[in-house]
């Protein structure tokens, strides 16, 4: 045991300051939630209803669940939270509003009408706040599409990266279980309007095992020393003066070819699946499709 | 033969860590007095019935504890020209495999204790050592590739090379085992030995040492000398040619000319290790201390350790992935 721990006391210590370090941030972090309370100053929303699942996808104990962590979140990040499950094609509905409109971003006419017509935003109407509209029925594109729409203090606070990033992890988890996926939606706004966000690490939960099983392995084989020993000798070793003579070491330069051939720049090119930018002048936002 | 303290009788023996002859008994150095007598059936001292091999030269009477040198076996046709006397004690050599031990980190904790401990003996092996003049001629075609790019154009330009070597080499002194109880290739992992402490042969440095005659003449073992100049002369013209992309043989010849063989005895310390009905071998080089032998595996050690690796990763990688999360 004595040698166990003279051998990982190194080791320990990373993982105690590791430990410190990670609690310290989830400290702050918890600090500064608790220390938010933003006051809603907008009284002229149409409603108070968050979660709209028009799909039903979501159970009633589910939508009640989101329900109670929208107005927790909300009152932290200061911006209204809005979920919306469709379960019909937008083509008609968007055409009629913006005639000239890709079928990616029915979506986003649709976000941005309602959030507009509602009056949401937690400081004013069409104020602060985020709406996330997954229509579940296929376009005629053959896709299913999700828009997610800031606007206000929303908006400035996230660029593209962070939309992608937010919504790819929304899509890690919707086909199967649709209530985790709208939760990790809300508490990763949350996330990225208390945090810092120096970077966004889209690391599926596996990832951490797996580094440590690999290393691991790694370090069973570098420590399992089956060899009998190395090799100490070289191709001196034995000879005198511990390099050889050469006589004649000669490089008599022959000829020389030069080929040339163009370099094929690739052009356009693959898959889809996102979208960015925002229509309605003050609204940001993105959308992915699955 | 056997060699006794001129002052108190007891056997004396040469001392790696002193250099000379010494006496243990009452600590005088350099008071040996030969004793001849040329049995093999008896051990000198004792009188006790002793049990040789073909090939023992020298032993320990398993009755008085006597260091038995036999003069028929270290005599001619099996004199050695040359001795390596030991230079690393048993007590240096213990240091060198603790130390090895403690760098294998599966090895398990109590391996290496007295009660595993079943057998420690220092042990002079037989050798020849080979002396080979060597001339190898090389001619080929090297090619050297360079490219570049301009604008949306890859050049590459192909310089051919005429590639000519002559290498003279001598070698010396390439030693080859002849014991059949040795493994060849432990044997050739204990080298290199320093051979600036090479000596004349003189019975004095067996005392206290087992040993053997050569098992093999040289001539039988000069196949084995061969294969190791060649591979190292093969190395040395592969090193001149480097710096090439690629290289075309056209004329490849390797002469070896045998000079000289000698017959020495070099320095092993061999300890034996009894470990869960296993045994295990271990050889330390008795002049440079190398050691050389495989350590069992604890499973017990490698799952407490690997266990611990796989924890301990898998906890930081998912706290500082938490972490970012937050930032």
């Amino acid at each position: 045991m004595k040698d166990y721990f003279r051998y990982f006391k190194w080791v320990y210590i990373l993982f105690a300051a590791v430990a410190i370090f990670t609690a310290a941030l989830y400290g702050g972090h918890w600090g500064l939630a608790k220390m938010a309370d933003y006051q809603r100053t907008n009284e002229s929303c149409a409603t108070k209803e968050r979660v709209f699942d028009y799909a039903d996808v979501l159970s009633d104990k589910e939508e009640n669940s989101l329900r109670e962590l929208i107005a927790k979140r909300e009152k932290q990040t200061g911006c209204d939270i809005v979920l919306v499950t469709l379960d019909e094609p937008l083509e008609e509905y968007a055409r009629a509003i913006e005639p000239n409109v890709i079928s990616s971003e029915f979506v986003r006419v649709y976000a941005e009408r309602q959030w507009e017509e509602v009056g949401f935003g937690y400081d004013q109407p069409d104020g602060d706040g985020v709406i996330l509209v997954d229509n579940w029925s296929r376009e005629d594109d053959g896709r299913i599409h999700t828009w997610f729409c800031t606007t206000g203090r929303a908006r400035d606070a996230y660029y593209t990266d962070d939309i992608d990033h937010l919504l790819d992890r929304v899509y890690r988890y919707v086909e199967d279980n649709p209530y985790r996926a709208y939760k990790t939606y809300i508490n990763d706004f949350y996330h990225d309007m208390m945090g810092w966000r120096l970077c966004h690490l889209n690391v599926p939960g596996f990832v951490p095992v797996l580094i440590g099983f690999i290393t691991c392995v790694i370090f069973i084989a570098l420590n399992w020393s089956s060899k009998e020993g190395r090799k100490t000798t070289t191709a001196t070793t034995y000879v005198a003066g511990r390099q050889p003579e050469f006589r004649v070491s000669g490089d008599r330069f022959l000829r020389k070819t030069v080929t040339k051939h163009k370099i094929q720049t690739s052009s356009g090119g693959g898959g889809g699946g996102h979208s960015h930018g925002g229509g309605g002048g003050h609204h940001g936002g993105g959308g992915h499709s699955r | 033969m056997l060699f006794k303290c001129k002052n108190c009788g007891g056997n004396t023996v040469y001392s790696p860590e002193r250099g000379k002859m010494y006496c243990p008994h009452c600590e005088s150095t350099d008071s040996e007095e030969k004793i001849g007598d040329n049995s093999l059936a008896q051990c000198v001292n004792c009188g006790a019935p002793l049990q040789l091999s073909e090939y023992t030269s020298s032993c320990r009477c398993e009755h008085c504890g006597t260091y038995l040198i036999f003069d028929e076996r270290v005599s001619a046709p099996y004199e050695p020209r040359m001795i390596l006397p030991f230079g690393v004690g048993k007590e240096m050599a213990v240091a060198q495999l603790e130390k090895e031990f403690s760098n294998r980190l599966f090895a398990p904790s109590d391996f290496m204790s007295a009660k595993s401990l079943e057998k420690m003996e220092g042990i002079y092996v037989p050798f020849w050592l080979y002396d080979y003049d060597v001339n190898y001629d090389f001619a080929g075609e090297g090619t050297r590739i360079r490219t570049w790019r301009s604008g949306d154009t890859e050049y590459t330009e192909t310089s051919y090379f005429e590639v000519i070597r002559k290498m003279d080499a001598d070698f010396e002194r390439v030693p080859v085992d002849a014991s059949y109880v040795m493994a060849d290739g432990v044997m050739d992992l204990m080298e290199p030995y320093d051979y600036r402490a090479l000596a004349d042969f003189v019975p004095q440095y067996m005392s206290g040492f087992l040993s053997e005659r050569y098992n093999q003449q040289a001539e039988e073992l000069s196949g084995r000398a061969e294969g190791k100049v060649k591979e190292a002369s093969e190395s040395l013209m592969q090193g001149s040619l480097s710096g090439y992309t690629s290289m075309r043989t056209y004329h490849r010849n390797l002469n070896l000319q045998k000079k000289n063989d000698c017959y020495a005895l070099m320095p092993v310390w061999q300890y034996v290790y009894r470990y869960r009905d296993q045994t295990y071998l271990y050889h330390v080089n008795g002049q440079t201390g190398k050691v050389v032998g495989t350590t069992p595996v604890s499973k017990a050690k490698v799952i407490a350790y690997g266990v611990s690796v796989f924890a301990i990763v898998t906890m930081i990688c998912g706290m500082l992935v938490q972490a970012f999360e937050i930032l």
